[in-house]
């Protein structure tokens, strides 16, 4: 976790704590500098895309485009590749996952500022015949076309990129992790050569965990619904676009894939569409996930590790573990990943 | 093979927007790489990865190299532009036009919100300004109570922090959020997947320390 040779910082970002660890040696100044300066500069992606793509901010980019209706607006890569990120897992999805439905979150009470708590109001109205098909990109050109007044809500494929360009920045070092409020990166191997371990919450609950898997080079991103509720005790963040309404068949449903973008957009599809279509999508797209209804039945892609030995290798309840520092940081199985990802 | 269009579409955007930043920035990148040389070690990294697209606008004013500590912190995004929310508009106004589409098909060039060392953009300012001082705020969740301590500077905020938890688990737990949470009940495992109650606490107790403020 926190061991001698790895530099680890915490920041608030996005809405959330961002935490990376970079492993390395402890004891050369060079390398440790090194290290700190590459979580800088990773962290200057969150800056970057939060600031480009957040429907909080007036003054962001996603805020300008969602002003001109009916024009091509051009924007910058950053814009251009969520926004077009977005659209594709729409259509992928069937529409399960939409961008467009930023007015839809903010009418229900999503419309907080997280820094300053104010409430945010656009006058978009939250029209149930919106989609992402409103959305027309000009790849030429790059230019963004709003066909409808509509706000786009890119907060799953944003903090998604944020951690794939922060993954992308420390890439060259032999192990790192990326923690941005429960959506994770692992890069290569922690610091003791192991793969990293990563433990899945349990959707009700919340000291526990449901499972964990070993993984190098993965996203690991879960949607519960658990998270984020809106203003007035409504309902949790995730709208099944088709319908309008929250996704309820589901408590949670986590992905491992090359990509946090597409771990974290895929979750939050998989979660609207329910286990079975949930699942399908996810191995249509040869990602790996587990998805946990109301009542704990687990439903899982085929690849999904599913003989929860890491939980089991260590007996007794959580609580009796809290007080054993080791764990089974060192099993027979412990130096090869469950999850090996490729992009 | 499997047919994975959306793991090669994001892998690809991850590309396009690595480059693009590259390009951009290159020539504030080649600056930092050269200044950083000699700290580095010969060969340690390929060329692009030593030459990546840092943000000089959001570096200004800030080390580069932070204290290495673990404490918890916001920083402070200083200048005023990047930040419009906290230090200038107030969001209520901000309705938009969409009642009358523009005429004309042209293309329409976004422009960037002036670089944080202009001085303000151009927004009705100052009355959302809070005022100089420690507000302390609290927040709620599940494991009980988080409060925040936020310190205003010259109408701008300059740091957060947890002053005090109240949870049923020590503050400890906090001390390296959020994934750690979990983890560190669960000894066996490196982060969690999943885990964000804390942080919205986070927020709130920091929504409430800034009410006090205006």
């Amino acid at each position: 976790m926190n061991s001698p040779g790895s530099s680890i910082r915490t920041i608030t970002v996005m809405g959330t704590f961002a935490t990376i660890e970079v492993v390395g040696e402890a004891s050369d100044p060079k390398q440790v500098t090194e290290r700190e300066e590459a979580i800088e500069r990773a962290f200057e992606w969150f800056h970057r895309i939060e600031a480009c793509c957040s429907r909080f901010e007036p003054a962001s980019e996603l805020s300008h485009l969602a002003r001109q209706i009916g024009v091509p607006v051009s924007v910058g890569e950053i814009l251009y590749e969520a926004v077009r990120f977005a659209i594709a897992v729409a259509e992928e999805s069937g529409g399960a996952f939409d961008p467009t439905v930023g007015a839809s979150m903010e009418a229900r009470g999503f419309n907080r500022e997280y820094r300053t708590g104010r409430v945010v109001h656009t006058g978009i109205a939250a029209l149930e015949a919106i989609s992402y098909r409103e959305v027309r990109l000009d790849p030429e050109r790059r230019t963004i076309t709003l066909l409808r007044p509509l706000m786009l809500d890119l907060g799953a494929v944003a903090k998604g990129l944020a951690i794939d360009m922060a993954a992308r920045e420390l890439e060259s070092f032999t192990g790192f992790a990326i923690d941005a409020g429960g959506d994770l990166f692992l890069g290569g191997r922690r610091v003791d050569g192991a793969p990293w371990t990563v433990g899945i919450r349990h959707p009700r609950r919340d000291r526990e965990l449901i499972d964990a898997v070993r993984v190098s080079n993965c996203a690991v991103c879960t949607s519960g619904d658990y998270e984020r509720r809106g203003a007035g005790g409504g309902g949790h963040h995730i709208i099944d676009a088709r319908s309008g309404r929250h996704a309820t068949v589901l408590a949670s449903v986590t992905v491992v894939a090359p990509t946090a973008m597409l771990a974290d957009a895929l979750a939050t599809a998989a979660f609207a569409l329910g286990p079975d279509e949930g699942v399908r999508l996810l191995e249509r797209h040869g990602v790996e996930g587990l998805l946990v209804t109301p009542t704990l039945q687990r439903h899982a892609t085929r690849g999904f590790p599913s003989d929860y030995s890491i939980l089991q290798d260590t007996k007794g309840p959580a609580d009796n573990r809290l007080r054993d520092p080791a764990g089974d940081r060192v099993t027979n199985r412990g130096h090869q990943p469950d999850i090996w990802c490729s992009r | 093979m499997k047919r994975r269009p959306l793991v090669a579409l994001s892998s690809a955007a991850i590309l396009a927007i690595y480059a693009a930043g590259y390009v951009r920035t290159r020539g504030a990148a080649d600056r930092f790489a050269a200044e950083a040389a000699p700290r580095r070690a010969p060969g340690a990294n390929p060329p692009l990865v030593q030459s990546p697209p840092p943000l000089p606008p959001v570096q200004q004013g800030e080390p580069v190299i932070p204290p290495p500590t673990r404490q918890i912190e916001t920083r402070a995004r200083a200048a005023a532009g990047q930040t419009p929310g906290v230090t200038s508009a107030p969001a209520p106004d901000v309705v938009p036009e969409t009642a009358a589409p523009a005429p004309s098909p042209a293309i329409t060039e976004y422009e960037p919100p002036p670089a944080p060392s202009a001085p303000e953009v151009p927004a009705p300012a100052v009355e959302a300004r809070f005022k100089d001082g420690t507000y302390l705020g609290w927040g709620y969740c599940r494991h009980g109570d988080i409060q925040a301590s936020v310190v205003v500077d010259a109408g701008r905020i300059t740091s957060t922090t947890i002053a005090r938890c109240l949870t049923r688990y020590s503050c400890s737990w906090i001390e390296a959020l959020p994934g750690q949470v979990v983890s560190r009940q669960s000894p066996e495992v490196d982060y969690v997947s999943g885990a964000t109650e804390s942080t919205d606490a986070f927020h709130d107790a920091v929504a409430d320390a800034l009410s006090k403020a205006k």
